[in-house]
C-alpha cells in the first residue's frame, strides 16, 4: 500500500452536520494513523493494568456519581479487564469483591446497582458475571449466597406477553434486558420453556430494515385503559433504529435460544400429526442483511477501520465489541464463511458446519480493528477509551479490549467438544427441564479457542485472552461456574 | 423547585428519618468518591426504602436524587409509586420533567418516566411538539425518536399521525444523513398500518421512490438513503432489476465480474471510498453474497 494519505469520506458537495463532524473526527483520526505501518503503538499493558487497579483500590472520581446506580458494572468492568489481561485477584480483594456484589442483592430477588437499589436485569447481569470471576461454593465464597429461587421468580415477574422483558419493576422493555437474563439464566442454570416462550419472536420483531436490531418492538397499536391490546402477529414496528449494541444483545440472545428452539421442534416432530409444521410461528431473522450491516459498520482506512454503532455515525471503541463480536456469533449460526449458505437457518450452534482454516477469509477486516484500538482507542496516559482525544473510562476500557480479543482470536463451537461435554452429561436428581438445560450447558462450553488461528497485530506482546462470544467472561470462568450450577463435570480439553 | 436548603440531615423536617449509610464496616473495594451532597441524599434514601414511606417530602427527596444522577433508576421507580400513591397532579409532574428530559437528554429514565405519565395522563397531544424541540439539540437522540415512535404507535391516534410526513421531510431538509430521521419515515411509511389517502400502496411506494432517488440524487453517497432504497424494495417485494438504470451511473465496475448481479450495487461503491483497508473485507462480502441462494430478486 502506498504511503499516501487515504481517502475522506465523500460529502459529496452538500455538507450536513453529519458530514462536517465526520470530517472533523476524520481529521483527529488521521493524526493518529502511524506513519510507518510496521511500527504499530503496542499496547500499554502495564499502564491499563495500573489504571484499573487504581480504580479498584483507590476508587473512582466524583464524575462516576452518574455511575452510582451502576456499581455492579464499574465491578465487572474491571473484573472482566482483569480477565482479559490474564491478570487474576489476590484472594484478599476477592472477597472484598464478593462482599460488595452481595451487599447488592435484593430481598425479593436479583442485584440493584448498588446497596438498597431495586433490583434490575442490567445490575443482575453484572453481578452475577462478576461473581464468576471472583466468586467460589461455599460460606462466603458469593455463588451459594445466591437465591435463584427468587432470581428466577424476579424474571419471571418482567416477562411480558410479546416475550419482552421490563429492565425492572415500572420500566422499559428492551434487548440488553434481554440479554442480560438470558446470560444469568445460562450461568445459573435457571433455563425453562415458560421463561423463553415468545422471546424468539420478540427478538425477530427488533429486526429493522437495514439488518441491524432496535432496542425494542412496539407489540401492538391501541392503547388500552387496562393492560395489553392486541398482539400483533405481523408487524410489531421497532423502536429505534439498528444499533451496535442493541444488535450485540439481540444477535447473542438469538444464539442462547436456539437450544429451546431445538428441544421444543423436535418435540412439536415427536408428536407429529398428519399436519405439517407452517413456517408461521417459527420466527426467523435476515442472517444476510443483518451481516450486511454489520460489515458496513466497520469504518475505513480514514477511520482506522474502528467500529461505529449506527448509519452515519462516528466510530467509537465500544462498538469494537458490540459489531465486532457479532461475527463470531453469526458464525456459529454458520453465517459469514464466504462458502456457506446463510439461507440455511436449520444450522444451529450444535451443527456439523465446516469452516474455512484460513480466518484471513473473514468478512470482516481483523487486522484494522486492532490498529484502531492500538493506535486510537488507548489513551496516552492509561485506559482506553470511545476516540481521540476523548479521557478513559472503565466500560470502553473493557470493550476494547474484549474487541482486541475479538480481533485477536477466533473462538468456535467445535462440534467434538460439544459431543464430548454431551455424553459426560449427568442427569441429577429432582431436576427439571433436562432436555433444554442439556442443549444448553453442551453448546454454551462448546466454544473454544482455535490456538493455531490467532493473528496478533504487533505480535505476541499484544496478546489478549479469549472471551466467551456470548457471555463476555473468558471459557475458563464460564465453565467454573455452569459446572457448579448444572452440577456437571466437563471432560478436560484433549 | 428545589432551592439549596442544605443537606437532609441538617433539615429539621427530616429528623425522624434515620440515615442508612450504603455499605457497613470497612470500606468497600471500588468505592465512588461522593460529594457530601450526594452521600447525605442517598442515605436519606435508603431510610425511606426501608420504611416505606410515601409523602410530599419523598418527592423532594427523589428529585434531588435525581438531579444528582439522573441514571438512578431506584429513585425514579420509587418517585413513581409514591406520585400514584398521592394522588399528586401529573401536570405538575410533566412540567418539571419538560426541564429535566432536556438536562438529562441521554439517559433512559427521564423517557421511560414520561411514557409512564402521558400513559396516566392519556394526553399525548403535546408530546410530539415537545420531542420536536428536544431533537433540535440532539437531532440523533435514541431515547427520543424512540419515544415518538412509542407515542404514535401507543396512541394511534389519527391526528397523530397527520403531520408526522412532513416531520420527516424536515429533518431529512436540515440533515439528509440523519439515519434517524430516515429510520422513522420507514417506521411511518411501512410498519404502522396504513392510513387514509395512503391505502393504494403502488402510489406510495412510487412517492418514497422518487423521495428517495432524489436525495440519492443529491448525495450519492450517503448510506442512509441506500439502506432506505433496499429496506422499501425488500418490504414492498420490489426486484432489485427495477431499478437498473437508476443505480448503473453510482456504480462501479466489479474487479472480478463484469455483470454485477443489482444485489450488490451498494456494496460495489464501498470499494471507492474504502479502498485499502476494508477492500478485502468487501471483496470477501461480495464473494460471499455471490454465494447466496440466487436468484437475488426474490427476497
Ligand atoms: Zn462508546
Amino acid at each position: 500500500m502506498s504511503m499516501d494519505s487515504p481517502r475522506r469520506s465523500p460529502d459529496d458537495h452538500h455538507p450536513t452536520d453529519t458530514s462536517e463532524l465526520q470530517l472533523e473526527i476524520e481529521s483527529i483520526l488521521l493524526k493518529h494513523l502511524p506513519l510507518d505501518p510496521d511500527s504499530l503503538p503496542p499496547l500499554q499493558r502495564q499502564q491499563h493494568l495500573q489504571y484499573l487497579v487504581r480504580n479498584l483500590v483507590q476508587g473512582f472520581p466524583s464524575r462516576y456519581i452518574s455511575q452510582d446506580a451502576s456499581q455492579a458494572w464499574l465491578l465487572y468492568w474491571t473484573l472482566q479487564s482483569f480477565g482479559v489481561l490474564g491478570v487474576v485477584l489476590d484472594p484478599g480483594n476477592k472477597q472484598r469483591a464478593i462482599d460488595k456484589i452481595l451487599a447488592w442483592q435484593h430481598p425479593e430477588g436479583g442485584f440493584g446497582g448498588g446497596p438498597g437499589q431495586a433490583a434490575h436485569l442490567l445490575t443482575t447481569y453484572a453481578s452475577v458475571s462478576a461473581l464468576a470471576i471472583v466468586g467460589r461454593p461455599g460460606a462466603g465464597g458469593g455463588w451459594d449466597q445466591i437465591d435463584r429461587e427468587k432470581l428466577y421468580a424476579f424474571f419471571m415477574s418482567l416477562k411480558q406477553p410479546d416475550g419482552s422483558f421490563l429492565v425492572t419493576h415500572h420500566a422499559e422493555v428492551d434487548v440488553r434486558g434481554m440479554y442480560c437474563l438470558l446470560v444469568v439464566a445460562y450461568l445459573l442454570n435457571l433455563l425453562t420453556p415458560e421463561l423463553l416462550q415468545g422471546t424468539p419472536g420478540f427478538i425477530a420483531s427488533c429486526q429493522t430494515y437495514e439488518g441491524g436490531f432496535s432496542s425494542a418492538s412496539q407489540p401492538y397499536y391501541t392503547a388500552v385503559a387496562e393492560g395489553w391490546g392486541t398482539l400483533l402477529e405481523d408487524i410489531r414496528p421497532s423502536l429505534g433504529e439498528a444499533h451496535g449494541g442493541y444488535t450485540f444483545c439481540a444477535l447473542a440472545s438469538w444464539v442462547m435460544i436456539q437450544p429451546y428452539l431445538e428441544v421444543s421442534q423436535s418435540r412439536s416432530t415427536t408428536a407429529a400429526t398428519t399436519t405439517p409444521t407452517t413456517t408461521r410461528g417459527n420466527p426467523s431473522i435476515d442472517y444476510k442483511r443483518l451481516l450486511r450491516w454489520l460489515v458496513q459498520m466497520q469504518g475505513s482506512e480514514t477511520e482506522l477501520g474502528g467500529f461505529k454503532g449506527r448509519t452515519n455515525k462516528l466510530v467509537d471503541g465500544c462498538y469494537s465489541w458490540w459489531v465486532g463480536g457479532c461475527f463470531a456469533l453469526l458464525a456459529s449460526l454458520g453465517v459469514g464463511g464466504h462458502a456457506h449458505d446463510a439461507g440455511n437457518q436449520e444450522h444451529t450452534a450444535d451443527g456439523n458446519g465446516e469452516w474455512d482454516d484460513d480466518t484471513d477469509e473473514s468478512v470482516w477486516d481483523k487486522a484494522a480493528l486492532q490498529k484502531y484500538i492500538l493506535c486510537a482507542a488507548q489513551h496516552p496516559a492509561a485506559g482506553l477509551r470511545d476516540k481521540p482525544p476523548k479521557g478513559a473510562d472503565a466500560y470502553h476500557t473493557l470493550y476494547c479490549l474484549a474487541g482486541l480479543s475479538a480481533a485477536q482470536h477466533t473462538v468456535r463451537p467445535l462440534p467434538a467438544r460439544r459431543a464430548e461435554i454431551d455424553q459426560a452429561w449427568c442427569e441429577t436428581l429432582g431436576s427439571s427441564h433436562q432436555q433444554l438445560r442439556r442443549v444448553a450447558f453442551a453448546d454454551a462450553l462448546a466454544w473454544s479457542e482455535e490456538e493455531g488461528l490467532s493473528h496478533v497485530l504487533g505480535g505476541s506482546v499484544n496478546r489478549v485472552n479469549a472471551t466467551h462470544p456470548v457471555f463476555n467472561l473468558t471459557t475458563t470462568h464460564t465453565q467454573g461456574i455452569m459446572s457448579y450450577f448444572y452440577k456437571q463435570t466437563v471432560p478436560r480439553r484433549t | 423547585m428545589e432551592e439549596d436548603q442544605g443537606l437532609f440531615a441538617d433539615r429539621p423536617e427530616w429528623a425522624d428519618v434515620v440515615p442508612i449509610e450504603q455499605y457497613e464496616g470497612a470500606p468497600p473495594i471500588a468505592p465512588i468518591f461522593y460529594t457530601p451532597e450526594y452521600k447525605d441524599a442517598t442515605n436519606y434514601f435508603r431510610g425511606i426504602i426501608k420504611t416505606g414511606e410515601k409523602s410530599p417530602r419523598v418527592l423532594d427527596l427523589t428529585e434531588n436524587v435525581i438531579r444528582q444522577n439522573p441514571a438512578h433508576y431506584s429513585a425514579w421507580q420509587y418517585r413513581y409509586k409514591t406520585l400514584i400513591a398521592l394522588n399528586a397532579p401529573l401536570d405538575a409532574e410533566l412540567e418539571l420533567m419538560d426541564e429535566l428530559a432536556v438536562t438529562y437528554l441521554k439517559t433512559y429514565q427521564v423517557w421511560h418516566y414520561r411514557r409512564l405519565l402521558v400513559q396516566q395522563t392519556n394526553n399525548p397531544e403535546p408530546e410530539l411538539a415537545f420531542i420536536a424541540n428536544a431533537l433540535q439539540s440532539d437531532a440523533k437522540n435514541y431515547h427520543t425518536w424512540s419515544y415518538r415512535q412509542w407515542i404514535l404507535a401507543h396512541f394511534n391516534d389519527d391526528a397523530l399521525w397527520r403531520g408526522e410526513l412532513a416531520f420527516v421531510e424536515h429533518m431529512l431538509d436540515s440533515d439528509l444523513r440523519n439515519n434517524s430521521a430516515w429510520h422513522h419515515r420507514f417506521f411511518v411509511v411501512f410498519q404502522s398500518g396504513v392510513r387514509e389517502g395512503d391505502e393504494d400502496r403502488d402510489v406510495v411506494l412510487r412517492r418514497e421512490l422518487t423521495v428517495v432517488k432524489t436525495k440519492i440524487a443529491i448525495a450519492p453517497s450517503n448510506a442512509s438513503a441506500w439502506n432506505y432504497l433496499r429496506g422499501m424494495l425488500d418490504h414492498s417485494k420490489t426486484p432489485y432489476s427495477t431499478l437498473r438504470s437508476f443505480v448503473a451511473p453510482y456504480s462501479v465496475p466489479h474487479p472480478e465480474q463484469h455483470e454485477a448481479p443489482l444485489e450488490m450495487l451498494w456494496t460495489l461503491r464501498i470499494p471507492s471510498h474504502h479502498q485499502g483497508l476494508n477492500y478485502h473485507a468487501s471483496q470477501q462480502l461480495n464473494s460471499w453474497r455471490i454465494s447466496m441462494k440466487p436468484p437475488v430478486e426474490m427476497i
